[in-house]
């Protein structure tokens, strides 16, 4: 990693940008420490005048009161069903329309790639009153299927515009090699570009995962708590009459581990793919 | 946590801009493609159904006047030409709104992408062991859901179980017990924007910072050489290098937080006061919240047509900077 | 508007007769009648909120084992959370695949009832229907026609803390001088804790404060032939506005932002002398699930407890709350649907839910709520009650916050009282004639 020339620096910049580090450290922390201190104390220590700063009685009756409670496991299977379904059906999709934009000329390129530019930055939100017309008069509204179409469109133009990416960087030369050496077509897209692009493929598809199993606003307006995903559960359960806030951080927690383990494993395609592909975020 | 430190380098986008990707299919095959729109077809045809039939649909809508009971006995709404439109347009509660969605972006993306700036540079002056415990927090923090960072700091803020208040009020001389932070919506904004900007300088930090890893050391280090003080250095070397990438993350904070949903929707309880109300949680509330389907709708055309001229810059921007065409 | 919503009325009210009136009319000698509640092989879906399934969630097993010994058909109850329910009804109503019995809060009622969401009924098959409670049943009518059954009330009451007030040498106050009297002897006892709320009142509470603007003589909202005007700014319910501005300025330290609904968590800290809830919220704020999520663990005792009562908020009527429950017009099972509404909302029903620190919908069985333990001080209070506009949009002006934003002006002093008022007709005006 290359490094600042620390050599023409003074020793006392970098102990005062070290300090100013160190506090920025915390400062951003300390929302991340609170939840899971809040996370693992008792009820009788959570909701209190005097917050203590560390469990006194470290517990995990959030955890188990949070899976418990009503719908969380109902949509947490549901949130695996939509988002994996959701990912591979953009992923598939996704793939076939990077590989025309990525690798051939033709009449309407450029047009497709303003929309699929330009969609990104339509709110899903705007979206939101016709989608559940429609989705409503297709008698799809309440189910995992309406949902999952409605998160492929969400994913979709990120999809594209990053697998595009990934496909004009394997060498042309290559395809080209590959057909001079009378491979069909399809032969050249199966042993050439598909293995060449899996870290890709699977950088996007995490990707697509973490926004989909983020996603909630769709999902509450669209379907009941028994077909909607935890992102809604948490929002339900957090503004249910009396919040409880330890099941509520403890089901925060459970919520986004899959999003955090997914975010290190491609924590440095993101930013390139945010960049590059831009999507909501 | 080394890798981390250079993502831009990582994947595959050239940024000089590349010309002759094209002449390899041009020249081996003149006649029209079809396979391309093949290929492309099953995504057109998605975009098609889900996207632009309800961008259509949501046009329809906000020239007409959807109610509940049209909902219920699937009855056609009837026709209301630029009634919405012109209720919307003529209501000052609108325009406020779209003031102050349109300042809160001004506000939040301002101070993200100075505080991003700062730490992105910052990370270049720590030593190792503080920009890796950066690095890590700042991932954490990335990966946290909005939802979730919303309700963590609503939790925070609470004003008689929070412990924002506990920790104020144990300066001496102050009294912050029971404060409530959203009875005065300046403050209110201010917990809602530093929520924001918490949330979003990880992208920033991370991202300009491995943009300036890109910075030739040999240019810094000539400048300085030169007599050029840190700031002239950072004027004239590192931020016309970055400028691109600014751009870019810049466009991109704008559309997020023009578009602010989540955060307020959760720290006022799925029902904002006026106050706090934006153009994504303005056209919600009517759409959803009093079953004005087309007034909803009639807010989000306007919504998408306030963000055409920002998109318009960024897909021109992308133009430029990508190896598109 | 009004025409076709008359036409889906009659058109459903056809429906659903044919196939209720054999239920007890004609009595069982009709054999079609006997078929039309024959339900064997069927299955109601059913709307309750949660309430029914963390309180009282043997009544509801109880009404549907003699629904289900009666008609034959099998019952699933799916219980709704209060936040955002409605957006969900809608989409759920908006498609075919509907409940066939759902419960609505009563300020919500009327926006269904006149958007056709609910099926007439025939009121005379339900128990204690001619003394149904006005503030449930209201909503329920248009048109002199029944669209839905009352199940349950709630009286708001004054909740305090017996020790305290034994320590300040008061007494449960009997008229409002009285207890502001006992207001400022408690604070001067105890006022030195900067958390001590005398009287906990949240800012948004905004079935609080309409009481004292009802006390007053003043109203929210009236209607003058097709129109409705915004109340707030007369004087009556401007002066209902100020005197509880003053107590909660004088008196509580609560968040001007929040509403009631962590009250009793707050009280259990023992840091605030009294509050004004629900029945249910005496017990509450004594002791809570070890489990919030599990109704059926363990209760854990809170600091206040055993050091809890009720009494009625002296000279301050009540809001009104409550749920009613009816059969939607969308159902395929509207005859059984109104068969299980029967059950749930009769007698027997309705007396195995005055232990639960609720009220029944009629007010024959007040007298009985009375009687029970613990239920005294809300059975009175719901003899002197209030009731929102009975509205078409009522609903829209609780979701768009218009009284809990004035509330908050007028507490923090934002706004004068005339000046938050007087904007707050104006909004009100603009929904419920939108």
């Amino acid at each position: 990693m290359s490094t600042t020339p620390r050599s023409q620096r003074s020793r006392a910049g970098t102990v005062a940008a070290n300090t100013v580090g160190v506090i920025f450290v915390v400062v951003m922390a300390f929302p991340v420490y609170w939840v899971l201190n809040t996370a693992f104390k008792p009820a009788s220590e959570v909701l209190s005048f005097t917050p203590s700063f560390w469990p006194q009685n470290p517990t995990l009756d959030n955890f188990r009161s949070a899976i418990k409670a009503p719908f969380f496991l109902v949509d947490l299977r549901n949130g695996l069903i939509i988002t994996s379904t959701a990912v591979a059906g953009a992923i598939v999709v996704g793939f076939l329309a990077a590989l025309a934009i990525a690798r051939f000329r033709f009449y309407g390129r450029r047009a497709l790639i303003v929309v699929i530019l330009g969609v990104q930055l339509v709110p899903l939100l705007a979206l939101l009153i016709p989608l559940y017309l429609m989705l409503n008069q297709a008698n799809l509204t309440n189910t995992l299927f309406g949902v999952t179409l409605a998160y492929i469109v969400l994913i979709l133009p990120y999809t594209v515009w990053t697998l595009r990416g990934f496909i004009a960087a394997v060498p042309r030369e290559l395809d080209e090699a590959a057909l001079v050496d009378g491979c069909s077509r399809w032969q050249t897209f199966y042993r050439i570009i598909l293995p060449l692009t899996g870290p890709g493929l699977v950088a996007t598809s995490i990707y697509g995962f973490i926004q989909a199993w983020n996603e909630f606003i769709v999902i509450n307006t669209l379907n009941n708590p028994e077909t909607q995903n935890l992102m809604a559960w948490l929002l339900q359960n957090q503004t249910q009459r009396g919040t409880a806030w330890g099941p509520l951080m403890a089901g925060a927690l459970i919520t986004s581990l899959p999003v955090v383990v997914f975010f290190l494993v491609v924590q440095r395609n993101i930013a390139v793919g945010l960049t590059a592909g831009a999507v909501k975020g | 946590m080394h890798a981390v430190d250079s993502p831009a380098t990582a994947p595959p986008e050239p940024v000089a801009p590349s010309t002759p990707d094209t002449q390899g299919a041009r020249v081996r095959r003149r006649r029209p493609e079809w396979t391309p729109l093949f290929l492309a077809l099953p995504a057109l045809v998605l975009l098609a159904a889900l996207l632009a039939y309800p961008l259509g649909r949501m046009v329809v809508l906000s020239f007409q006047d959807l109610q509940l009971r049209h909902l219920f006995s699937g009855a056609t709404p009837p026709w209301v030409g630029f009634d919405n439109y012109t209720q919307i347009l003529t209501d000052g509660v609108f325009w406020s709104v779209v003031l102050r969605t349109a300042v809160f972006t001004v506000v939040s993306v301002s101070i993200s992408i100075v505080l991003g700036l700062g730490i992105a540079l910052l990370m270049g002056r720590v030593s190792n062991g503080v920009r890796v415990a950066m690095m890590i927090t700042m991932m954490f923090v990335w990966a946290i859901p909005q939802l979730v960072s919303a309700q963590i700091f609503k939790w925070m803020v609470d004003a008689d179980f929070g412990v924002l208040n506990y920790l104020i009020d144990q300066i001496p001389g102050v009294d912050f017990a029971n404060h409530s932070w959203f009875a005065d919506p300046t403050q209110g904004w201010i917990v809602i924007t530093t929520l924001v900007v918490w949330a979003g300088i990880p992208f920033l930090a991370i991202t300009l910072h491995a943009g300036l890893t890109q910075v030739p050391q040999e240019l810094r280090e000539a400048a300085l050489v030169d007599g050029a003080n840190a700031w002239q250095s950072l004027r004239n070397i590192v931020l016309p290098i970055l400028r691109p990438l600014l751009v870019i993350v810049t466009t991109l904070s704008v559309i997020w937080n023009f578009g602010l949903f989540t955060q307020v929707w959760a720290l006022r309880d799925s029902k904002p006061e006026q106050e706090y109300q934006t153009l994504a949680t303005y056209a919600f509330t009517q759409a959803f919240g009093r079953s004005e389907y087309s007034l909803g709708s009639a807010i989000s055309v306007v919504t998408v047509l306030l963000m055409l001229g920002v998109m318009a810059f960024y897909v021109r921007q992308m133009f430029q900077i990508g190896d598109v065409d | 508007m009004r025409h076709r919503i008359g036409i889906a009325a009659a058109l459903a009210a056809t429906l659903l007769g044919a196939a209720a009136c054999g239920g007890s009319d004609e009595g069982g000698a009709n054999d079609t009648s006997a078929q039309a509640l024959d339900g064997k092989g069927k299955t109601i879906k059913v709307w309750l909120m949660v309430d029914a399934q963390s309180s009282w969630k043997e009544v509801v097993d109880d009404a549907n084992a003699r629904f289900t010994a009666a008609t034959g058909a099998n019952v699933t109850v799916e219980y709704q959370q209060w936040a955002n329910h409605l957006t969900k009804l809608d989409a759920t109503l908006a498609g075919n695949d509907v409940p066939d019995v759902v419960e609505l809060g009563n300020t919500e009622m009327p926006k269904y009832v006149f958007s056709g969401a609910f099926a007439e009924l025939d009121k005379n098959r339900f128990e204690n229907s001619a003394n149904w409670l006005q503030g449930l049943s209201g909503p329920c009518e248009l048109d002199g026609k029944t669209y839905c059954v009352p199940y349950y009330a709630g009286a708001r009451v004054l909740i305090y803390r017996t020790d305290l007030f034994e320590a300040a040498g008061v007494k449960a106050p009997t008229s409002y001088a009285e207890l502001t009297a006992a207001a400022d002897a408690l604070k001067a006892k105890n006022g030195a804790s900067k958390k001590f709320a005398t009287f906990y009142m949240p800012g948004a509470y905004w079935y609080a404060a309409m009481s004292w603007v009802y006390a007053e003589g003043g109203q929210i909202a009236k209607k003058d032939g097709d129109k409705w005007t915004g109340t707030l700014a007369d004087p009556q319910a401007q002066a209902g506005l100020q005197k509880w501005a003053d107590l909660v300025k004088a008196y509580s330290a609560g968040d001007v932002t929040k509403d009631e609904n962590d009250q009793a968590q707050i009280f259990a800290q023992g840091e605030s002398a009294m509050f004004y809830g629900n029945g249910w919220e005496v017990g509450a704020a004594q002791e809570q699930r070890k489990d919030p999520n599990d109704p059926n663990s363990e209760l854990v005792a809170t600091k206040v407890k055993d050091k809890v009562a009720a009494a009625p908020m002296p000279g301050i009527p009540s809001f009104l709350g409550g749920s009613d429950i009816g059969v939607t017009a969308k159902s395929q099972n509207q005859a059984l649907g109104a068969e299980w509404i029967k059950y749930f909302t009769d007698t027997k029903a309705q007396e195995a839910l005055l232990a639960k620190a609720v009220l029944p919908n009629a007010t024959n069985l007040l007298d009985k709520a009375a009687t029970v333990k613990g239920n005294e001080a809300t059975a009175l209070a719901a003899k002197s009650s209030w009731f929102v506009p009975m509205a078409e949009k009522w609903a829209d002006v609780e979701k768009a916050a218009v009284l809990q934003q004035m509330l908050r002006d007028i507490v923090t002093g934002k706004k004068s009282v005339a000046d938050a008022t007087a904007w707050a007709d104006g909004e009100i005006e603009k929904t419920l004639n939108g």
